[in-house]
Order: C-alpha cells, then sequence, then structure tokens
C-alpha cells in the first residue's frame, strides 16, 4: 500500500504492507535510526516518535494509520532552537548514559515543554515526571531529564514578559 | 639537563596519584557522548544494518529438560526466503562457550537444561520470514525430570542437569578464620535467620544484537552488544575453529548492560559469526525482548543462612553464613559469582571468627549470571539485616554499632587480608548520619508508630572488592598515538555502555597527562583493534581499564619533559605543559601543536602502550584463607520509606549515599552511576519479580509484565557524600564506582521497612502483597 505523510517536514511517499509498523517503515526503509526498537509492545517508548506534535510510540502504529499525518523524529529538530536549548540541557546536566532512550525521551520532554508554553501554564515537578513517565530508561537518568526540562522552563519563564 | 624518561608504570601511576593541583582530573567537564546520543547521531548495532544483509533469529527450547531425539525443520525450509537452519552440527569449531566451567554449549547438544536455552539459528532474507520460521522448528525431545529448588538439587543424585559431574553442585567456596565456636561462645547477643533473595532482569533497553560481517579468508568481523570485545573474539574464534587473530570484535555505543551483555554479549557474537560464515553474507542477529527475557543469564537468587554474634560492648564476635546460588542450567560465571558472595558475606566490618560455605548448584532454570553487585546485594542484604537485629539487641543506634565495627586502614578481612589504606568506609559512614540527619529521623520515626502512614529510615553499607576476586590475573592496557597534528588518539578496549568512561575520564585522565587540549583527544573504544584491556564490568571501566591510559600517557609525557630539558637545557621543575600551553624555563612557551611538530621533527616516540599486570595476592582454597582482591570500593546509604499501612505499598522518600570510591576523576558522571544503580536497586527490591512457571517458562518476558521503575518511582536522591580514599594503583586513585550504589540498596530499604513497621524482613522483593503481609504480622 502506498502512504503519503510528512517526515521531518518532507513529504515521503512509501509502499507498505498492511501490517507493517511505523517503527519498521522508518527504520528500514527511510533510514530513520534515531528511532529505537526496545520492546515491539509500546510498552519502553524507545520508539517515541512525534506524530502532529504529539509523542507516540511507533511500534503500535501501523504505517497505513499514518497517512496524511506530520511525523517528526530528532533528526528533523536540529535546526529547532528549542529542541537545541533543550538537548544542549541535556549534555550539560548528564541526562545521557547509555543513550538509547536519549532520542524518545528528548522528544517526549520537547513535546511537554512546547505544550506548556503554547498553554502558557507553570507545570509541578509532579506534571514534568507524569510527562515523561512512559520514556524507560533503565540507566536511571530521569532525576536529570527533569532537572533539564525545568532549566528550559525556567529560562523561558525568565524571558516572558510579565503580565 | 638530561632527565631519564620514566617507562615504569609503577613510577608513573604513583606520580600521578600524588600531585596537588588539576586541570581536568576531579572536574565535571560534559560527556563528549551527550550530544550525539541526543540527536540520534550515535550509532547502536542495530543501526548499522543495511538492504541486502540477512537477518537471524535464535530458536529457544520450550522444555525446561530433556534429551534431544532430533530437530525438524523442513517447514522452516519451505520458505524459500529462509535460507538456514542452523544448529550444533554446524558448528566448525568448538560447542562450548561456558566462562568458567566447561559446560555450556553455544547450541543446545545432547540436552536441554532450560525452558529458553538456545537451540537453533534460522536464517534468511527479511524479519517476518525468519519470525515465521522460528515457530516452525520442531524439537523432538524426551522430557527427564526436573529440578527448580536449589537446596533439593543439591541433595538429589538421581536427578543431574549435567550427569558428567556426578552431582548438581557446581562449584564451592569456603572462609575459615579463627574459631566460630569460641566467637559465638563470646556473644552476649546471637541472630539466627535465613534470608532470600530473587532473580533480577536487567532489562536494558536495546536488545541484544550482533552484525557479523564476513571477509575474504575466514576473517570476520562482528559488531556486537557486548562489553568485552576480547572475550568475543576468544568465544567467536573458538567456535569457528579459526585463531583469534582473524576476528574483529567492536562495540558501538551500547544500550545497556549491566552485567547481561558481558555474559550474553560473546554467544550472540558467535552465533551471528556462525551464520556469516555458513552463507558468506553479513547478518544482523536479534533477540526479541522475549527471546532476550527468555534466554539471557539473571542476577543471582540467593538463599543466605547467617548466624552472628555480638558481645555487649558492641563488638562482633563470630559470623557463620551459607550462601547457596541457583545458577539455573549453566555455570556461566556463577563461581566468579559466589567467591565473590563469600568473600564479601561478612560486610566491611572486622569479624574475628569466620565460617563461610558457598554453593553453586544447578537447576533446570535460566542461568544465574553478572549484574551490578556480582553476588554481593543478596549476602550484604543479609549481613546489614542481622547488624540492624543484633544492635536491637544491644540496645545500640544502628549507625552507632556498624561504627564499632567498621573496617578502617590496618584492619583484617575474614579472608585474613590486611587493608592497609584506602579505607574511608568509617569517615563517609560517620558523615552520612550527620548530613542524613540521621539520629533525629530515626528517634522521630520510632515514636511515631501509628496512623495508616508509617515513616521509616534504614542505613546499610557495603563493600566491593576491584578487580576479579582471587588471584585472577587482571590488567590494564592502552594504546595512545599522538599525530603530526597534535590530535591524540587513544585505543582502549573499554566499552561505552552507558557509564560514560571513554566519554568523560578516560579524556579527562589524558588531557591531564599530556597537557594537551581535551577537545583534541579521540578515545576509540570497545574494539579489538585496541589491546587487550579486560572487560567493562567490575566496576573497572576508569578504576582498572584506566590504568592503561594513565600509563601510556604518563610514558608519553616523561618522553616529551626529557626531551625538552635536553633540547632547551633545562630542569623538569621548569617545564609546565598544562591546557594545550607548554611553557619552558621562562624565556620558551609554545602551544601545544608546536610542541608535537618539533618532537615529530627530532626523533620522539610519541606513540606508547601502557600495559599494567595487577600485583596480587594468592588464596589459599584449603584453609579457606588468603588474598581477595586489591583493594575495596564502600559506600553506605540512608534510605526514608513511607509505608502505607491499609495497602502494603511503599515509597521510597529519600536516599542519601556516601562514597569512599578514592578519586573521584568526573563528580558529575559519578553521581550519575550512583543515581542509576539507587533507581535499578529501588525496582528490584520493591517491584521487579521474575516469575518463572512450573514449566520452567519466564512467564513475565516483556516489559508490560516485568516492571521496571519510571521517573514516577524515583525517590529524592541527595547530594552524594564523597571521602576521596585514595587506592595506591588507580588512576589519580579512582577505585570503581558503577555497582557500587546498588549493592546495599535491598539492604537499606529493607531496614527502613523494618523500621516503619517494627518487624525483622528476611526476603526480597517486597512487594505490595508481601509488604501488606508484614503490616498484617503487626497491626493484626
Amino acid at each position: 500500500m502506498r502512504v503519503v505523510f510528512t517526515l521531518n517536514g518532507r513529504v515521503v511517499e512509501v509502499d507498505v504492507e498492511p501490517s507493517e509498523i511505523l517503527l519498521d517503515t522508518l527504520r528500514l526503509k527511510l533510514g530513520v535510526k534515531s528511532v529505537k526498537r526496545g520492546c515491539e509492545r509500546g510498552e519502553c517508548g524507545a520508539c517515541t516518535v512525534l506524530v502532529n506534535d504529539a509523542p507516540v510510540v511507533s511500534c503500535l502504529l501501523l504505517t497505513v494509520q499514518i497517512n496524511g499525518s506530520s511525523v517528526t523524529t530528532v533528526e528533523g529538530l536540529q535546526s529547532d532552537s528549542l529542541f537545541m536549548e533543550l538537548a544542549s540541557e541535556f549534555g550539560k546536566n548528564f541526562a545521557v548514559q547509555c543513550g538509547y532512550c536519549s532520542p524518545a525521551m528528548i522528544l517526549t520532554s520537547y513535546a511537554f515543554i512546547k505544550k506548556v508554553l503554547e498553554n502558557s501554564v507553570k507545570p509541578s515537578r509532579e506534571d514534568i515526571v507524569r510527562a515523561i513517565e512512559g520514556n524507560l530508561c533503565r540507566c536511571g537518568t530521569y532525576p536529570r531529564v527533569v532537572r533539564s526540562i525545568e532549566k528550559v522552563l525556567e529560562r523561558r519563564a525568565k524571558a516572558a514578559p510579565q503580565i | 639537563m638530561v632527565i631519564k624518561v620514566v617507562e615504569d608504570p609503577r613510577a608513573i601511576i604513583k606520580r600521578w596519584l600524588t600531585a596537588e593541583s588539576f586541570i581536568t582530573v576531579g572536574r565535571s567537564l560534559e560527556r563528549a557522548d551527550s550530544m550525539e546520543k541526543v540527536l540520534g547521531r550515535a550509532r547502536f548495532v542495530e543501526d548499522f544494518f543495511e538492504e541486502g544483509f540477512l537477518v537471524a533469529r535464535i530458536v529457544l527450547a520450550k522444555v525446561p529438560h530433556a534429551r534431544i531425539r532430533r530437530m525438524v525443520y523442513d517447514r522452516a525450509l519451505e520458505n524459500p526466503r529462509i535460507y538456514r537452519v542452523l544448529t550444533h552440527r554446524d558448528i566448525p569449531g568448538e560447542n562450548q562457550v561456558g566462562y568458567a566451567i566447561p559446560d555450556q554449549p553455544l547450541l543446545a547438544e545432547g540436552k536441554v537444561r532450560y525452558y529458553g536455552e538456545p537451540i537453533a539459528v534460522v536464517v534468511g532474507e527479511d524479519p517476518d520470514s525468519v519470525n515465521n520460521a522460528v515457530d516452525d522448528v520442531v524439537l523432538e525431545a524426551d522430557p527427564l525430570p526436573v529440578l527448580y529448588d536449589p537446596l533439593e538439587a543439591m541433595e538429589r543424585r538421581d536427578v543431574l542437569v549435567h550427569e558428567a559431574l556426578g552431582s548438581n553442585i557446581a562449584f564451592r567456596t569456603k572462609v575459615r578464620k579463627g574459631d566460630v565456636e569460641l566467637g559465638f561462645s563470646k556473644a552476649d547477643v546471637v541472630v539466627e535467620n535465613t534470608y532470600r533473595t530473587h532473580h533480577q532482569e536487567h532489562a536494558y533497553l536495546e536488545p541484544e544484537a550482533a552484525l557479523a560481517v564476513p571477509d575474504l579468508e575466514n576473517r570476520i568481523t562482528v559488531i556486537a552488544t557486548i562489553q568485552y570485545p576480547h572475550l568475543g573474539q576468544r568465544i567467536v574464534a573458538r567456535v569457528l575453529g579459526i585463531p583469534s587473530s582473524y576476528v574483529k570484535i567492536v562495540a558501538p555505543y551500547v544500550g545497556g548492560g549491566f552485567g547481561g551483555k558481558d555474559d550474553e554479549g560473546p554467544l550472540v557474537a558467535a552465533r551471528a559469526a556462525l551464520a556469516a560464515y555458513h552463507l558468506r553474507r553479513p547478518v544482523l542477529l536479534y533477540y526479541t525482548r522475549e527471546d532476550s527475557i527468555q534466554t539471557h543469564p539473571k542476577r543471582e537468587a540467593a538463599v543466605v543462612k547467617y548466624k552472628s554474634g555480638a558481645s555487649r560492648d558492641g563488638r562482633l564476635t563470630a559470623i557463620e553464613v551459607t550462601i547457596v546460588h541457583d545458577t539455573g542450567a549453566y555455570a556461566n560465571r556463577g563461581p566468579f559469582i559466589l567467591w565473590r558472595a563469600t568473600m564479601h558475606s561478612s560486610g566491611p566490618y572486622h569479624v574475628p571468627n569466620a565460617k563461610v560455605d558457598g554453593y553453586c548448584v544447578y537447576t533446570n532454570k535460566v542461568p544465574q549470571g553478572s549484574f551490578r553487585g556480582f553476588g554481593n546485594p543478596p549476602v550484604q542484604f543479609a549481613a546489614e539485616a542481622q547488624m540492624d537485629r543484633l544492635a536491637e539487641k544491644l540496645g545500640l543506634d544502628p549507625v552507632d554499632f556498624r561504627l564499632m565495627n567498621m573496617l578502617r586502614p590496618g584492619s583484617e578481612t575474614i579472608t585474613g587480608q590486611v587493608l592497609p589504606s584506602s579505607v574511608g568506609i568509617h569517615e563517609a559512614l560517620k558523615k552520612l548520619a550527620v548530613e542524613s540527619d540521621w539520629r533525629i529521623k530515626r528517634r522521630m520515626y520510632s515514636e511515631s508508630r501509628e496512623g495508616r502512614f508509617r515513616r521509616g529510615i534504614g542505613v546499610a553499607v557495603g563493600w566491593h572488592g576491584n578487580s576479579t576476586s582471587r588471584a585472577v590475573p587482571d590488567w590494564s592496557n592502552s594504546y595512545i598515538h599522538i599525530s603530526r597534528d597534535g590530535s591524540v588518539s587513544v585505543y582502549t578496549g573499554i566499552v561505552e555502555v552507558g557509564q560514560g568512561s571513554p566519554s568523560s575520564s578516560h579524556r579527562q585522565l589524558v588531557a591531564e597527562i599530556l597537557g594537551c587540549p581535551i577537545e583534541k583527544i579521540n578515545v576509540i573504544f570497545g574494539t579489538t583493534d585496541a589491546p587487550d584491556t579486560g572487560a567493562t564490568h567490575a566496576s573497572r571501566g576508569t578504576s582498572v581499564g584506566a590504568i592503561g591510559i594513565v600509563v601510556a600517557a604518563g610514558r608519553i609525557r616523561s618522553r616529551l619533559e626529557s626531551f625538552l630539558a635536553e633540547y632547551f637545557n633545562v630542569q623538569r621543575e621548569d617545564i609546565r605543559i598544562s591546557g594545550g600551553d607548554v611553557v619552558v624555563g621562562d624565556r620558551v612557551r609554545m602551544r601545544w601543536e608546536e610542541l608535537v611538530a618539533l618532537a615529530y621533527s627530532k626523533g620522539v616516540d610519541l606513540s606508547a602502550t601502557g600495559y599494567f599486570f595487577l600485583p596480587k595476592g594468592s588464596f589459599n582454597d584449603e584453609v579457606g584463607q588468603g588474598f581477595a582482591y586489591p583493594v575495596f570500593s564502600y559506600i553506605a546509604v540512608v534510605a526514608e520509606v513511607e509505608v502505607d499501612t491499609y495497602t502494603g505499598r511503599v515509597r521510597v522518600l529519600e536516599v542519601h549515599p556516601a562514597l569512599a570510591v578514592g578519586k573521584v576523576i568526573n563528580p558529575e558522571a559519578v553521581k550519575t552511576q550512583v543515581e542509576g544503580a539507587i533507581i535499578q536497586g529501588l525496582g528490584y527490591v520493591l517491584m521487579e519479580k521474575l516469575a518463572i512457571s512450573e514449566y520452567g517458562r519466564v512467564v513475565n518476558d516483556n516489559l508490560t509484565d516485568y516492571v521496571i521503575p519510571t521517573a514516577h518511582e524515583t525517590p529524592a536522591i541527595r547530594e552524594a557524600v564523597f571521602v576521596e580514599d585514595l587506592w595506591e594503583y588507580g588512576p589519580f586513585g579512582a577505585k570503581g564506582v558503577g555497582e557500587m550504589a546498588f549493592i546495599p540498596m535491598p539492604a537499606a530499604i529493607a531496614n527502613a521497612i523494618s523500621h516503619a513497621l517494627g518487624v525483622g524482613i528476611t526476603e526480597l522483593p517486597l512487594t505490595i502483597e508481601k509488604v501488606y503481609s508484614l503490616v498484617k504480622q503487626v497491626v493484626g
């Protein structure tokens, strides 16, 4: 079946099997290697991508389901200033160990921050923890991921005009 | 001036051990690999897969114990996209991969010994075809009686997991010190309990995989999820019957290991290599999550019988310990794990009389293997629960009682080894007690044992010998080469498995010693193209792994100094090379790059290896005394919990660690290891439990049913206390860190829950049901 969708800002057309999962299409057909295979049942979050800006695990999506959607992976965000600011906080705060979950973890974090900024809300630490709860990290980088998100939010809050 | 070039490893290690001011060492410099990892550029094994490569999977036995009649796979081969089904008959070399004992085949031969044992490898053109073919491989076998309980297996002679051995006891250990009967006769209080701990699944986010690429003349390259490339090389060579030098192993970025990929990595590599050997094409062999959980070795499940006594003045008088490890179907690293458990069973205390016996026992279960702590967490859990019970009976505070018995410089361990220096645990625990408000909280929670939510605070300490146990040879090595542009290539066999040694400490050490700009350094890690550096396990990535880097860099530094002294006719004190600046006397200044160019033009050798063989003593198996480890790392943690007495749910509120791990090369990097181990330890104690069915099958072979901690379960982790008790051979005095914080976690949480509820705990995991039953014991 032919599926057409936007991948990192570019329209792609790809022939897929009806049962093909987005994870396989991305990794095997489109060369997107940042999306990782971890469990293939939607538990670990390592294959997270953004579909229309919302984090989704690509192992539980059939590629045919994303026809007409917009898919974003870290490959497509490397000139996005908010994303790069967050990436730099991940580095500074040692929020990366083995790195296998990192592209997915930062995508989820990025989507959360974007939503928070769009809605001008002030999330609690608990909100941040909830946001990244679906991304497993066996190295235990969680406290530092939370800290990285907080740093970006703090900076943005300072930069934002006071109402 | 002529300065003699120093090439002697010990002299070099000593020079940098006594260094007093630092440029890069001791600073929390950002890891060199964090950006490429978050930006998705870091490549893991499966990322090297390209179109046209073949794919392979292992076929697992679905019986726990059986004699193999034959394997039928005609149906699998009916699909033209399936090229081969490989069994033990296809192994050109030896079908033998046991690490400690030659008891384990790469692919089952003769017998199946556990449900999940690899029996064949299916190779085909695409994952779907291979997945289907895996189900079409049929094992015809006659079932044999099964053994699941190690205590039963120890006694049985009629059912044997390995007939040739004549017993199900794979290995025994013992320690004997003083006279335990005399020791117990001097005790005013005696505590005796049997402790039970459970398996743990590593659940690294990246499942095992290996990509094997055949070359001409039987040479082969394997890119694998592995923690010791040179061991993988040896195993692949043995299985294929070719020289090791024909095999190249590369560990790219590895998505977590925690010991699991140290055991399974070489086997995955060998199975992929076998497929590529026969098909003459690149083959990616990958494990599904289910394959991974079913087949690879797990954390030791232990039964620890522990009797200890103390006198009224608060001194330990004797311990008597029996450790039984359920090693499953194969010994794997079981004997080494048992050694470690045995040597550490006292905890870091002075115990004048000790009798310890260990048994590594076969059963028909998934094998026991390496996992952060390597045999140590169960014995520390037992030892530290005992310490709390003894303190209670003596009316002493648990911290005070520990401090009274704690090892100090000059103390002797239960194996009779005297520890002259680098024993900082006493100081670490003292400081921790102050910083964690131990006394106030302990009293406060003791006095408020009522209401629905009850708080408790527990303390536990741990120690962990650096390097391999006893006299097992261990060494470090590296190769450093400076290019003409002044850039520095560092080759090490250490793997980057998340701990960050190649991307942080290694670079910092080289920059410190050579005095070059740190961004000029490229560490080429995880490859058999580097000298054999030993495994990235046992917390040794920096502590032992980087000694070779210190030696190699120290040699080059010494040559440069000698050259400058002679060339400019100055003394060594007149030479400063640091941060890329070179100052010679008061008139010569140059950049690092200029120094390198000059050295090249004047015939200075700017490449060096850094071999260092760790000095060790010997251990006498007959008398159960002797040398155990070159040095120990130490840790203490205080944990605070809140128990919901209505449900049994435990929340770990706070964990406060203190470490005596020698020189801290990169404090933040070390803290990440501590935090990761705390979270993994919390999961082990409260959440994780491998369920094995009556048929020997791991039932929860996925991350839905095997639950590991998320951000939500992560407790507040306080700033670590560091006591820098330098180790004479460590890089700038560094000791091992990676495993440390896991080791006391079971005991710390269990002791805190004990404190909250006022009840002793002897069995893990402390699941909600278990804690609820403890609550019932107390509250009714």
